[in-house]
């Protein structure tokens, strides 16, 4: 196998990584960000629309005591004192940084940055760039930077099969350069994953194709622990037709109506006080009971009216208002079908606040990192820390870079999981399985089992269901040349990381014994006492999972 | 349910032609997806958001530039959806160009 060398390896190009690879090129260190899709433009960060931030347009009232109290109550018990302290401290440095840089914030008529309230923060403090593309133009002010910083070496294609370690520490990664399917050994000193969620485990998912969860399993194959992985937020309103736009979120449903089958406002019974305009998990749960009960509309949802404040919808999304009227979803005229759709997972690599996993070597910034927002994560609160972490984990690889003499050239490296998948599909000919169909498997087993309502019996199956795919996968069948691209590879590759990712999930779903933020048990409907952590781990090979107090 | 040809320029100056349903609401990607899951696993091309920000699914579509996800799956003026790689730059494999 061919090497590379680097001083420290970002995997995934999303604002984390980006970001991640910026404040780390402040130092001497060489930096090699790669990414599975186009660099900059394959994550969820293209869709974002607003980031919720501290800054001179803060209302008076706000404060970083304020900001965390909204999250750590949002969170359940489950968000960590150091992290939320670590996002309320750096945010406004990190955004004074990015206007630097070039960022330019939406304004309103009297030409006020423009602040828009969100269900669950007390106080508005959602800010916005490009007319609500704020993850795009964070990525075009982040990607001109690493175009601009010489010891930034940038790889698109290129997707990673396996974190290798040399005595105890994470030291590089096997990757497969898509473009001609040929794999690589980088050596480096330090690795950041920045690979985002795990939207594509599910059916309908607001999540971009390579949300697939790669980095929770590279993660655990290194050794590093996992938090709380039962905890994923699903988009509670998101459009269900056509097929086309399914899972696409409706972001504006804080202002708008809820009718179940019978033309009852249902939150009335759930959250009288607040209605519709109450956290994601909430809302997504009472929505979801309400079509286990029979009350769903014929495509599996309830009827979400926005013709009373359509102007506002019109005003503040106009990109998703326009994306319904294109595709025949008329919001100003009709109600449209919608529910819950996978958008984002609070669980994740277990961090500490310079974002480094338990694995020496390795960090983690935005979606892949856990803890931050525990059980419930407040809407804008994940672009935040994307660029809050990114800088962090960025920052800290370089240091410990920096103090290690040398990358460990020579060392060998273990690997056991690429080794493997390179075989199979290097004799797949023989195969019968087709990839595409075992991600499409993982996907309905999740939806069925995994979903916003879940149950003991159903957590059992979905374990059962998954050992049977990671069974297939080793016969998988790949009928294009592997001399060049094949997304047939790419399809494979991914299933194998999601298998991992999607046992994690169920695994820590039936530990938690209870139902706290957004793992909804039915057979345990109630919240304990006492807030404890879910820790995932694979330790000699076998998946293991504790719980834990405060973290 | 009456059908959509859809001829697609591939890599190694090959075309290709399927025959996938005609379904109304179906964009050019899901009309691509099709093919791929189910005529010819070997097909190669990208794509990401499906909501029209990251521009990655842009290729020609009856002979111009658009974003597969956005576009409709309709038959261009000789009665069939016609799809290449958008012509600047290297293509790497059938719609997939280099970034
Ligand atoms: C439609 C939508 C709207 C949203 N709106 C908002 C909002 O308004 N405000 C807000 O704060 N948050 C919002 N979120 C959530 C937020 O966008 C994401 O949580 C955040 O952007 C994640 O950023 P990231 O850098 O961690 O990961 P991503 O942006 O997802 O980037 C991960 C990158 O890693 C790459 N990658 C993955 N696996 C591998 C691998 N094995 N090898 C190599 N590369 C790999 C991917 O290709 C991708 O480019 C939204 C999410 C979605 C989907
Ligand atoms: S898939 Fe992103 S623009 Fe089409």
């Amino acid at each position: 196998m061919d090497e590379i060398t680097t001083d420290i390896l970002v995997i995934g190009s999303g604002a984390a990584g980006l970001a991640a690879s910026v404040y780390a090129a402040e130092s001497s260190q060489q930096i090699l960000v790669i990414d599975k899709g186009a660099i900059g433009r394959s994550g969820s960060t293209v869709g974002a629309v607003q980031i919720a931030s501290l800054g001179s347009w803060s209302h008076r009232e706000d404060s970083l005591d304020a900001y965390q109290q909204d999250i750590r109550e949002s969170g359940r018990g489950l968000s960590s004192p150091v992290l939320t302290d670590v996002l309320v401290q750096d945010i406004s440095a990190r955004l004074e940084d990015l206007l630097q840089w070039g960022l330019k914030l939406d304004k309103n008529e009297h030409n006020d940055i423009l602040v828009a309230a969100t269900s669950g923060h007390t106080t508005p403090r959602s800010i916005s760039s490009k007319k609500g593309k704020t993850g795009l133009a964070i990525l075009q002010v982040l990607t001109k930077r690493a175009k601009n910083s010489s010891n930034i070496k940038r790889w698109s294609d290129v997707i990673t099969l396996e974190l290798v370690k040399a005595n105890g520490r994470v030291a590089g990664a096997v990757v497969l350069d898509l473009k001609e399917n040929k794999s690589y050994l980088i050596r480096c000193k330090t690795v950041i994953l920045a690979t985002g969620g795990i939207g594509q485990l599910y059916p309908t998912t607001s999540n971009p194709a390579q949300s697939t969860g790669d980095g929770f399993a590279l993660s655990l194959t290194a050794g590093a622990a996992l938090v709380d992985m039962e905890q994923i937020q699903f988009y509670p309103v998101s459009l269900i037709h056509p097929s086309s736009l399914s899972g696409l979120c409706l972001s504006f449903y804080h202002s708008a109506k809820l009718y179940n089958r019978n033309g009852e406002r249902f939150m009335d019974k759930y959250e009288p006080e607040t209605m519709e305009n109450t956290t994601r998990d909430k809302l997504a749960i009472a929505i979801a009971s309400e079509v286990e009960e029979g009350l769903g509309t014929p495509g599996g949802g309830v009827w979400v009216d926005a013709t009373g404040n359509i102007e506002e919808v019109k005003r503040q999304f106009h990109h998703e208002y326009q994306l319904c009227l294109d595709r025949g979803v008329d919001l100003a005229r009709k109600q449209a079908e919608a529910g819950p759709a996978a958008h984002f997972i609070m669980g994740g690599i277990w961090i500490d606040g310079d974002a480094a996993s338990t694995t020496p070597g390795l960090y983690a910034a935005g979606e892949s990192a856990g803890g931050l927002h525990g059980g419930n994560r407040l809407g804008n609160n994940a672009l935040s820390e994307c660029i809050v972490f990114g800088a962090r984990a960025g920052k800290a690889a370089a240091r410990e870079s920096a103090r290690m003499k040398s990358i460990m050239a020579g060392v060998p490296l273990q690997t056991k999981k690429a080794d493997k998948m390179i075989n199979v599909i290097s004799n797949s000919e023989q195969g019968t399985e087709r990839s595409y169909a075992c991600k499409k498997a993982v996907q309905a087993l999740m939806g069925e089992y995994v979903g916003v309502v879940r149950s003991t019996k159903g957590l059992l199956q979905a374990k059962a269901e998954i050992k049977v795919i990671e069974e297939k996968l080793d016969q998988v069948k790949i009928t294009s040349s592997l001399d060049f691209y094949s997304k047939e590879i790419l399809d494979y590759i991914e299933a194998v990381l999601m298998v991992t990712t999607a046992q994690a999930i169920v695994e820590a779903a039936l530990t938690r014994k209870e139902s706290r933020g957004a793992h909804h048990n039915k057979n345990f409907p109630e919240q304990l006492t006492e807030a404890k952590h879910t820790i995932v781990k694979v330790e000699n090979g076998k998946m293991t999972v504790q719980e834990e107090g405060e973290v | 349910m009456s059908q959509l040809v859809v001829k697609i320029d591939r890599s190694e100056m090959r075309t290709d032609q399927y025959e996938i349903d005609l379904k109304t609401g179906r964009t050019v990607l899901e009309a691509v997806e099709a093919i791929y899951n189910h005529h010819d696993p070997s097909l190669a091309y990208r794509y990401s958001c499906r909501t029209g920000l990251c521009t990655t699914c842009m290729m020609l579509i009856n002979g111009k530039p658009g974003l597969s996800c956005m576009k409709m799956a309709e038959p261009g003026e000789d009665g069939v959806l016609h799809l290449a790689p958008l012509p600047k730059g290297r293509t790497i494999k059938d719609l997939i160009k280099e970034v």
